[in-house]
């Protein structure tokens, strides 16, 4: 790559952000630090950072307050909510108020890298195809073709419900991104569908699952965020 | 001074004693008691003083007594009346005859009926506002009682919701401030690891650094969910999950701690979709697969199942090695936590993620065992009741 991406990393906590910011100039990004919420923004708008990683328990104003006001701008730059692990309701808030991914502390560098990777890679190949929907998505040998209906994998027709299909192909136009349950229910059952027990979803998704042989503790193609929501992997 | 204060005492403990008859017969007692008494006293002071007697004043005394210890006004009346007509009749003569053709009797009998009666209405008002008196009395003590009462509970729960707001505190201090410097340990550890630079002598003291503190941040998350669902101050945060999922997640967990563990997660055929909290069913299933990978011995086969038995779903995490003890079994099928670091060092660590997983199943309502299998491995099995949701789908 020809320029360093730059990532803002917007965390109190001294020793996470210097690990944070360690391991991601050792992944040839550039860091910048920021130990509030009002430094968090104001380095923003010098800076101007492809990311954002925040972490939702800031000292001086909420982090979902600084969530609101990056996702009021006009150019969209993804966040990564980083949060604690017994505060589920935040993250799904964090998540519907357009925060494109999260990690929960304790996490491990790898897995931050990853999500970091995957986050850019899809903000990119959004900005590029322009909010174009494509017809055919495709992960690993599974094949989404949205124009004919059909899913294919390994050249093997598989067949599913209307609303199986309606959630495959969401996750597939959105793959990377986590997505909450209450997403996936309007985006399927309308919108009165997160009024819809979740039930009726995660049945879908575990008839889905035995379709495509899929165990959750080897995902190959949909990751189950635990209380959340589901993430289909990216191309 | 102290006769007295005997009499007054003795005055009191008669008339609260008489006080407890009910109205009626107590006037009735009362006015037939004094009257007779009025006419015994009279009858005693006309044989020694004749003629000149002071039997009208005796009978206006009877009413006196009588007034204060009946109710209302109608006793007082009536014994007015009697002592006036027995006054005449009996103690001015003509004697046991009635009459009013004496000079000045009439008169005599007026006045004596009169003062009765004046007595009789004050001596009632008297009393109403002795009763009233002791009324409210009585009522400001009760209220006094209550409120009292009143405070010590306020300041009980005061006290009570004191303590527990200074204990999850605690409890969310702890969980932060070991947690934030474990991870950045953990997390140091595995930048340096990426550089390139690090000798091989340095990698795996690096890797010993990474892995206690990953085992380190797992046991707080075990110690705060015990002393979390022990106290009972945070309740289980119960929904609706399906389970296959945490099992998924769990067994992710452990192989990005354990990466050299192979473990298996075999599903049922039936969708089990039941309430749990699933942060600490995830845990217990994470402890009993970690139990596996660190003290079986064999990090090769590990196999947790899923399945439903009756009204149970049940998750079994089965591995092939060396088995259990008797003193483990024993343990967990008396329900006893274990003792910790008992044994052999291969055990460290066993007994707070057994018992972690014994509190957790038990706050679900659920059972947890312990077997060894007829071929050989430890087998350990829990299970969560499925409250029947009708299946919208």
């Amino acid at each position: 790559m020809s320029e360093k991406r730059t990532i803002l990393v917007i965390e109190d906590e001294h020793a996470i952000s210097n690990f944070i910011c360690r391991a991601l100039s050792a992944s040839d990004y550039k860091a910048i630090p920021a130990a509030g919420g009002k430094e968090g923004l104001s380095l923003f708008f010098s800076h101007g950072p492809d990311l954002v990683l925040l972490d939702l328990g800031l000292p001086d104003m909420d982090g979902l307050d600084v969530l609101t006001q990056l996702s009021d701008l006009p150019r969209e730059v993804p966040v990564i909510i980083i949060s604690a692990r017994d505060r589920e309701s935040e993250k799904v808030r964090a998540l519907d108020m357009g925060a494109d991914d999260y990690v929960v502390k304790p996490f491990g560098v790898s897995e931050l890298l990853a999500r970091i990777r995957t986050t850019l890679r899809r903000s990119d190949r959004m900005k590029m195809s322009q909010g174009i929907q494509r017809d055919v998505y495709k992960v690993k040998d599974l094949v989404v073709d949205i124009a004919r209906h059909q899913v294919l994998q390994g050249n093997v027709q598989i067949h599913f419900t209307q609303n199986e299909f309606k959630i495959l192909e969401l996750l597939a136009i959105h793959a990377g991104k986590v997505l909450t349950y209450d997403f996936i229910l309007e985006h399927v059952w309308g919108p009165f569908g997160s009024n819809t027990s979740n039930q009726i979803l995660r049945v879908n998704m575990a008839n889905i699952r035995r379709k495509l042989h899929e165990n959750p503790s080897e995902p190959r193609y949909i990751y189950t965020e635990l209380g959340i929501g589901y993430r289909m992997l990216e191309d | 001074m102290e006769l007295k204060e005997q009499l007054q005492r003795s005055w009191r403990v008669l008339a609260k004693w008489f006080l407890r008859i009910p109205p009626v017969p107590r006037g009735l007692t009362a006015t037939v008691f004094f009257l007779g008494c009025a006419y015994l006293i009279s009858h005693f002071l006309i044989g020694h003083t004749g003629g000149e007697n002071n039997s009208a004043l005796v009978f206006v005394l009877a009413v006196v007594f009588i007034s204060l210890l009946t109710e209302g006004y109608i006793f007082g009346l009536v014994a007015s009346v009697f002592g006036a007509v027995i006054t005449n009749y009996s103690f001015m003569a003509p004697y046991d005859e009635f009459s009013l053709s004496q000079k000045g009797y009439p008169v005599t009998m007026l006045s004596m009926l009169a003062i009765s009666l004046v007595v009789c209405a004050l001596t009632s008002r008297v009393r109403q506002q002795a009763q009233d008196a002791e009324a409210r009395e009585r009522n400001t003590k009760l209220l006094f009682e209550q409120n009292q009462k009143l405070n010590e509970e306020k300041a009980a729960i005061q006290l009570q919701s004191a303590q527990e707001t200074i204990r999850s505190n605690i409890l969310r201090a702890v969980s932060h401030d070991l947690r934030t410097p474990l991870t950045a340990i953990a997390g140091t550890a595995s930048v340096l690891l990426s550089t390139p630079e690090v000798s091989p002598r340095n990698v795996a003291m690096l890797q010993d650094i990474k892995s206690d503190a990953d085992a380190l941040i797992n046991m707080v998350e075990n110690l705060l969910s015990v002393t979390r669902i022990e106290d009972g101050v945070v309740p289980l945060k119960k929904r609706e999950e399906m389970l296959e999922e945490v099992a998924g997640d769990a067994v992710l967990t452990l192989k990005r701690r354990f990466p050299l563990g192979n473990v298996q997660l075999e599903l049922s055929e039936d969708l089990l979709y039941l309430p749990m909290d699933s942060m600490l069913i995830k845990q217990v299933m994470v402890n009993l697969l970690e139990n596996a990978v660190r003290h079986s011995g064999d990090t090769e086969h590990i196999v947790m199942k899923l399945y439903r038995r009756d009204d149970w779903a049940v998750v079994e995490v089965r591995d092939h090695g060396t088995g259990l003890s008797d003193e483990v079994l024993e343990a967990i099928r008396d329900g006893r936590p274990l003792r910790v670091g008992n044994s052999a060092d291969s055990t460290r660590g066993m007994g707070i993620g057994l018992s972690v997983c014994q509190s957790i199943i038990k706050a679900h309502g659920g059972f947890f065992e312990a077997e060894n299998a007829p071929d050989g491995g430890a087998v350990f099995r829990f299970g969560l009741h499925m409250e029947e949701v009708p299946m919208e789908a």
